[in-house]
């Protein structure tokens, strides 16, 4: 019987690595381009998107991106996925008659657009939502009301619907739904995702992905936290907008009223949480462009609210705080150890705020002004 | 960079590629090696690069001169300055606020509120391991273990070398450097062991570790009080499985990488839920850490030569550093403590002589029964360890008497959480049989197999890869 060697050479591993490139080029080469289509603008993206397209246009006759395209559906027909869009394409498939082609219908987030079907285009449904080209408001107030809702009917819990990227899902999302958990007049539902924003549609479809997460729910109420993935550029109509152009600022203003737009869209009330001040100075700096675009689209809508969470989670200057001290004496750390995010601690400032506006505690009518949003 | 990325694969091809091609020239190999180690760091934030190489470069020099003096009082006073200087920067950088708040807290109590405006430093990341690397250094040339002169381009190398400066395992100098101080041998690669530590790690971090976190262990940990008992369980469990295959699966695939390049980096996990008792457990969980708490800490305190007593309390000093080691916070004390009074329990345990104990350690399902105790006792630990407060911890052993129905108990949850426990029964002897088998195919066949394996793996993980979890340690 023969031996069989336990190590190798140099040669015959350069070998194996000649075998890995020509199968997994083959095989991913959907994968890649998607790779290359999420990576930020700059010379990465700019030498890796030609290369891995022209893979694709090399491997694609040979028909393996069609095997991970059914792959990917049918992981999502049978539950293995957990993403929202992906399901919903998944289901329109089954729903397509004899569909060979397997594309992905509106499914818009990464796995998607790789899985051979062109990058479908972001929705633009709302284009002439409110604040969609209103001139930039110059300052974010400190402090805004947050107008009062109608009382909760007894038996029918209002629905609140928690959105945006991770300022939603670090800190507030866990703080909120831990106060609300015993609360039978609210229903919270989840509809936030790490790693997402709205500068990036072909990356990450919010159009696509938010109505997917609802499924048959409608809010009452949605609270967003949404954009410290924001500050970097994009491509529109094969054009770089590099990030803080006007341009850029222009498009980014139309993506953020088309969302806000989508997210009142089933008559739902929205509180827009601003994004709190940063430990990076530069960072910090795009951070309240953002802010700013932000308010003045919420500012026009009228079923808008915006919610600053400078009055709970910094100071007079409106600079970054890490620790702040109580009242009753207590100190505690409000910023998580990345000096982007919220502490559980830091969020529960806003949330026991926002809690008590979406179900006031039962009070006399001399004591029924609206909430403010600021200590 | 992330392992289980597209820049990592690509950063590796090239540094396999150049690394190989210069193998005939060591100090060049070495000095691409350190650079490529850099770029691998900088990768996440170059600001930090200056006190790795600050760190690698202090110890080398303080382990160059523990090695020249003469008197032992001088060896000695050398290497507590080296030990001091590498804990105050990792006490800086990790332990600043927990301190703070800490000490707020209690004066909070006491008197009127403390106002501060002070930060705590960002955590530059993988600064736990490479102190420790940088320790063990100053500790092997103290006790003579590093028998050569200390190279300062190698002691460089040892502290930064890429596939262990994040998350470990943690190597030891006086094995490590060895290696570097002979050339690379060509012919002696273990291409398939590599592979299938590479693919095994990936299946274990992308599959297993994430869908576990996303869809069972983060909604509960998060709320537990909106869950019933068998969601709970079935969370706890999942974290079991889910910290195993995320560390485990990450050392796997440093280990891989490692091998390619022609180097050997020891075991650091060996089955640990199949362990019969605690001592078990940390003869095969971190075995690194474990054996660099025993050999730096357990033992310069006296280890059990001082008695029963004084014994125990060197486990318990050593354990609860070793929790606060993972993290800052009292959360990951209570979960050192825990372990240590185990161990303790254990050492009390095996000293009993009545006889019915010593016919039920016989007994025939004793080993099960034993692995299954204690295969609890460590999930126990790992509720504290998970969990953000001791509130939420608490609140996490509570709902486990919780009323209510298994909701996340999907199929493909309990098919994950399967493996991620049931993996490490696997007999070694299939992995050994399948590496030889692999010998018997051509190179380009296993190569292809090696890529169908990783666009398995893409296909079937959650799109986006969480960061690993012990590289916030």
């Amino acid at each position: 019987m023969r031996k069989v060697a336990r190590s190798h050479s140099v040669r015959q591993m350069a070998l194996v690595l000649a075998g890995f490139l020509a199968a997994i080029l083959l095989l991913e080469c959907d994968g890649l381009v998607n790779w290359a289509d999420h990576l930020e603008q700059g010379p990465l993206r700019t030498s890796a998107v030609p290369v891995t397209l022209a893979f694709q246009r090399v491997a694609r006759p040979f028909g393996a991106s069609i095997v991970r395209t059914h792959a990917l559906l049918a992981l999502a027909r049978v539950g293995w996925s957990d993403d929202a869009a992906l399901l919903a394409a998944a289901d329109a498939s089954n729903t397509r008659s004899g569909s060979a082609q397997g594309c992905c219908g509106s499914a818009a987030n990464g796995r998607t657009s790789a899985s051979g079907c062109a990058a479908p285009a972001p929705h633009n449904l709302f284009l002439n939502a409110a604040g969609a080209h209103a001139p930039l408001l110059p300052v974010v107030p400190r402090s805004t009301m947050l107008m009062p809702l109608p009382p909760v009917m007894p038996g029918k819990p209002r629905v609140v619907a928690l959105a945006g990227d991770s300022m939603m899902a670090v800190g507030l999302s866990a703080t909120m739904l831990r106060q609300v958990v015993d609360n039978r007049n609210l229903r919270v539902i989840k509809a936030f995702r790490s790693g997402t924003g709205l500068a990036r549609p072909e990356v990450f479809n919010w159009m696509d992905e938010y109505p997917a997460m609802l499924g048959a729910e409608k809010p009452d109420v949605v609270i967003v936290a949404i954009g410290a993935n924001d500050g970097q550029g994009f491509v529109v109509d094969g054009k770089v907008l590099a990030y803080g152009t006007d341009g850029w600022e222009r498009v980014y203003q139309e993506r953020l009223a088309s969302y806000l737009a989508m997210l009142s869209s089933t008559g739902a009330r929205v509180v827009w949480v601003g994004l709190p001040p940063m430990r990076v100075a530069s960072y910090n700096e795009k951070i309240a462009t953002i802010n700013r675009i932000a308010y003045t689209v919420v500012s026009q809508h009228p079923e808008a609210m915006w919610f600053n969470p400078v009055s709970y989670v910094s100071d007079e200057a409106a600079s970054y705080r890490e620790f702040v001290t109580l009242p009753d004496g207590r100190t505690m750390r409000i910023r998580a150890s990345d000096g982007i995010h919220l502490s559980d601690d830091g969020a529960g400032l806003l949330t026991s705020v926002l809690v008590r506006w979406l179900d006031p505690p039962v009070q006399t009518a001399s004591q029924g002004a609206p909430a403010p949003s600021h200590r | 960079m992330l392992f289980p990325t597209v820049e990592y694969a690509l950063f590796f091809l090239v540094v396999l590629t150049v690394a190989w091609s210069l193998y005939r020239h060591p100090a060049l190999h070495k000095i691409f090696l350190l650079s490529a180690s850099y770029v691998f760091y900088g990768f996440w934030n170059w600001a930090y690069v200056p006190l790795l190489f600050g760190i690698s470069l202090f110890s080398g020099l303080v382990a160059l001169r523990i090695q020249k003096s003469v008197t032992a009082k001088q060896k000695k006073a050398w290497l507590i300055g080296g030990v001091v200087v590498c804990l105050s920067t990792l006490a800086y950088y990790k332990y600043t606020a927990f301190l703070l708040t800490t000490l707020l807290r209690i004066a909070g109590r006491s008197g009127p509120a403390q106002h501060i405006s002070v930060y705590s430093p960002l955590l530059p990341l993988g600064i736990s391991f490479f102190v420790f690397h940088a320790i063990s250094l100053l500790g092997d040339c103290y006790r003579g273990k590093v028998k050569e002169e200390i190279d300062l381009g190698d002691a460089l190398l040892y502290v930064a070398f890429f596939p262990q400066l994040i998350a470990g395992p943690i190597l030891r100098a006086s094995r490590f450097l060895p290696q570097l101080a002979v050339p690379r041998n060509p012919r002696a690669i273990h291409v398939n062991r590599a592979l299938l530590l590479i693919v095994s790690g990936l299946f274990k971090k992308v599959i297993v570790s994430n869908m576990l976190a996303t869809r069972l262990v983060e909604p509960v940990f998060a709320v537990p009080q909106g869950f019933g008992g068998w969601d709970t369980l079935l969370a706890v469990y999942g974290y079991a499985a889910q910290i195993y295959c995320d560390f485990s699966g990450y050392t796997d695939i440093a280990i891989g990488c490692a091998l390619l390049l022609g180097y050997r980096f020891p075991r650091n996990f060996n089955a640990p839920y199949a362990a019969t008792n605690p001592q078990d457990f940390w003869r095969r969980w971190h075995i690194s850490l474990s054996s660099w708490l025993r050999d730096y800490l357990y033992f310069p305190l006296g280890g059990s030569r001082k008695g029963r007593g004084r014994s125990y309390i060197n486990l318990m000093i050593t354990m609860l550093l070793g929790g606060l080691w993972h993290g800052a916070a009292w959360t990951f004390v209570a979960w050192g403590g825990l372990h240590g009074s185990y161990l303790v329990i254990h050492r009390l345990w095996t000293r009993i002589e009545w006889q019915p104990v010593q016919t039920l350690r016989r007994a025939g399902g004793w080993k099960w029964a034993s692995r299954i105790l204690l295969f609890h006792a460590v999930c126990a630990g790992w509720i504290f360890f998970r969990a953000p407060s001791f509130s939420l911890a608490f609140s996490v052993f509570s709902r486990l008497a919780a009323p209510g129905v298994a909701t996340l108990a999907s199929g493909p949850i309990l098919l994950v959480l399967f493996f991620g426990l049931a993996g490490q029964f696997m007999p070694s002897r299939w992995r050994n049989g399948l590496e030889i088998e692999m010998g018997r195919w051509p190179a380009l066949a296993r190569g292809a197999a090696l890529a169908a394996a990783i666009a398995a793996i893409e296909i079937l993980g959650p799109s986006g890869v969480a960061p690993f979890i012990y590289f916030q340690f």
